[in-house]
């Protein structure tokens, strides 16, 4: 038996988990049908697809979610997990599910699959015979992975950064590393039976302020680390940065080198997606302005040519949107998609040329660490702030890095920390900024462009 | 001047948090940041470890009262009253009157309270506080 075939069997003998039947779920997935498979989807690249965000605790919430959601005209379904199964407390999460049940509350901020088992949510995905996307945000999603994908849920969510340290304080990064190689194991194992399992990277980070050539670096790297283990089809991704013209640049770049990265490290066959989020930080109270914000998103992510879009609701500043809020969305970014016609390609030349320098020059670095593997070159430059994440709570990050917007609303690196950037990189990202050194005016100008959507 | 600073409770406002670092290294602060989701005792074994001249808490969630009713035992404990503890952020949830809150949590043992004020503002004060003190 093989190591991973050891650990597999370990993890699936789970007391939460009624009897994991290997040779049964590898069949299932050997003869499941295309239309489940997102990396199927990609292929005939025909539409930018739009999926929601989305989870509720019972079955059958989720169900008629699933049911408002392909009347809107969806083309993926969400899978939200709920936070007690993210921390792998599914003791907690099945209490709340049965009080759930027994009451018709939500007593869980999403589905807990675990508890649900692959059995009675196979059911689920094979009535809807959609691509379904699970969005977590667990460090060891061994276990939620394994169901998730005996259950027909084959697009998985997240990586060792992206998932870790923008939600979590001291879950160790070395761990989520380790847990997260299992995952790709899985992934890539799958792949070889049917289309290919498809992996996304988490790109908004903290959703706050982020420089481009930090999303840009982490994606690549979560990208490699996946393809490494023989994942096929991944998608990167990242967020509406507040500015056109960024959005614009960072999907250029991110395009270019993620391929580049991948061809030159032998992974050539591999399928590279673009993922689009909308606005994820703080939203308008008013439902008008945040229909505008969602809609003018929608032609950001039509310009960037991207191959998904992932939506948000009018009642986003109001916490979980009901089921119909939710399908109006949906139904309102398909729209605009559809009238979206005769798009100009822009470029930028020198904006994309200081971006590009700036990830190869990130990414240099990291591969020069002296480890003997990539994960932990990552984990090193972590350690030393060659990469950090602003915003982010966790212990490990060096939080040195300060960025602001220029006055035209660019997000630019204003403190560099212990980013290993050239003077020339750096220089272009400070020349922009009139920000001078008056401490409180910067603290200031900080919070005025975190809210620059409200 | 050192200073101890975080988030106290089940609270993961990290945006704040980072801000107030920012903001206390601008001003020449020697600052100790426990982040998110930090214990009260764990402020106060920073203090004895560090030898802080200031504490400043912040919460945004509404937990901060259920935290600093400790305060006045673990104050009492070390010998700390020396230190200029400070709390601030969003001390209640809903509507609180200031004249309330304000006696409430200088009477669990804080010498400046902040409640919805303004991160320069605050600051600002402390730093005319502790020039007094001195």
């Amino acid at each position: 038996m093989s190591l991973l075939q050891r650990e597999r069997e370990a993890i699936l003998n789970n007391a939460y988990v009624d009897h994991f039947d290997f040779a049964e779920v590898e069949s299932f997935i050997k003869s499941a049908s295309k239309d489940l498979f997102i990396s199927h989807r990609f292929k005939k690249q025909d539409k930018i697809l739009v999926q929601p965000r989305g989870g509720f605790p019972t079955y059958d919430k989720v169900f008629k979610l699933y049911d408002e959601f392909k009347n809107a005209g969806v083309d993926i379904l969400p899978l939200t997990i709920d936070s007690n199964t993210r921390l792998n407390d599914y003791a907690s999460a099945q209490k709340m599910l049965r009080l759930s049940e027994e009451n018709d509350v939500d007593m869980l901020n999403g589905y807990p699959l675990i508890n649900h088992g692959y059995r009675t949510t196979r059911k689920m995905m094979v009535h809807f015979n959609t691509p379904v996307s699970l969005r977590h945000g667990t460090p060891d999603a061994r276990l939620l992975v394994e169901i998730a994908l005996a259950s027909g849920i084959f697009e998985i969510e997240g990586g060792p950064i992206t998932y870790l340290l923008p939600y979590s304080k001291n879950f160790p990064l070395d761990k989520a590393f380790i847990y997260w190689k299992y995952v790709e194991k899985v992934c890539a194992k799958y792949s070889e039976l049917n289309e290919p399992i498809n992996r996304e990277s988490f790109g908004p980070l903290s959703a706050t302020l982020q420089p481009p050539a930090i999303v840009i670096v982490i994606q690549i790297i979560e990208m490699l680390l996946s393809l490494e283990e023989g994942v096929k089809s991944f998608s990167v991704s990242f967020s509406q940065s507040g500015s056109f013209l960024q959005d614009i640049v960072t999907a250029n770049v991110i395009k270019k080198l993620s391929r580049k990265y991948a061809d030159q490290l032998g992974y050539s066959d591999a399928m590279i997606n673009l993922v689009y989020h909308q606005w994820m930080g703080a939203f308008p109270r008013n439902k008008e302005h945040s229909e505008s914000l969602i809609t003018t998103s929608t032609v950001i992510a039509g310009l960037v040519g991207a191959d998904k879009i992932i939506t948000k609701t009018r009642d986003e500043a109001f916490g979980i949107p009901t089921k119909e809020s939710n399908a109006s969305a949906v139904s309102k970014v398909q729209y605009t998609l559809g009238i979206l016609r005769a798009l100009p390609q822009i470029t930028d030349e020198e904006e994309e040329e200081n971006l590009s320098r700036e990830v190869d020059e990130i990414l240099e670095a990291v591969f020069n660490d002296s480890a003997d593997t990539l994960w932990r070159k990552v984990f090193n430059a972590i350690k030393k702030g060659h990469i950090e994440i602003p915003f982010s709570p966790h212990i490990i990050n060096n939080n040195k890095v300060i960025t602001v917007r220029d006055k035209k609303g660019n997000i630019r690196i204003y403190d560099k920390g212990d980013l290993p950037l050239s003077e020339k990189s750096f220089r272009f990202e400070r020349e922009k900024l009139s920000v001078g050194d008056d401490k409180n005016a910067l603290v200031d100008q900080i919070i005025k462009d975190i809210g620059i959507m409200l | 001047m050192k200073v101890v600073t975080g988030v106290v409770g089940n609270d993961v406002h990290v945006v704040a948090n980072r801000l107030i670092d920012i903001s206390l290294n601008q001003r020449g602060f020697e600052v100790f940041n426990l982040g998110v989701n930090t214990y009260l005792e764990e402020f106060i074994d920073a203090v004895v470890e560090t030898d802080a001249d200031v504490v400043l808490i912040s919460s945004l969630n509404g937990e901060a009262e259920g935290w600093s009713r400790d305060l006045p035992v673990l104050k009492s404990k070390y010998s700390l009253k020396d230190v200029i503890f400070v709390i601030g952020g969003n001390l209640a949830v809903g509507e609180v009157k200031e004249e309330v809150i304000i006696p409430k949590f200088k009477s669990y043992g804080f010498d400046l309270v902040f409640h919805q004020v303004d991160l320069n503002e605050g600051l600002d004060r402390l730093e005319s506080f502790a020039k007094e003190r001195l």
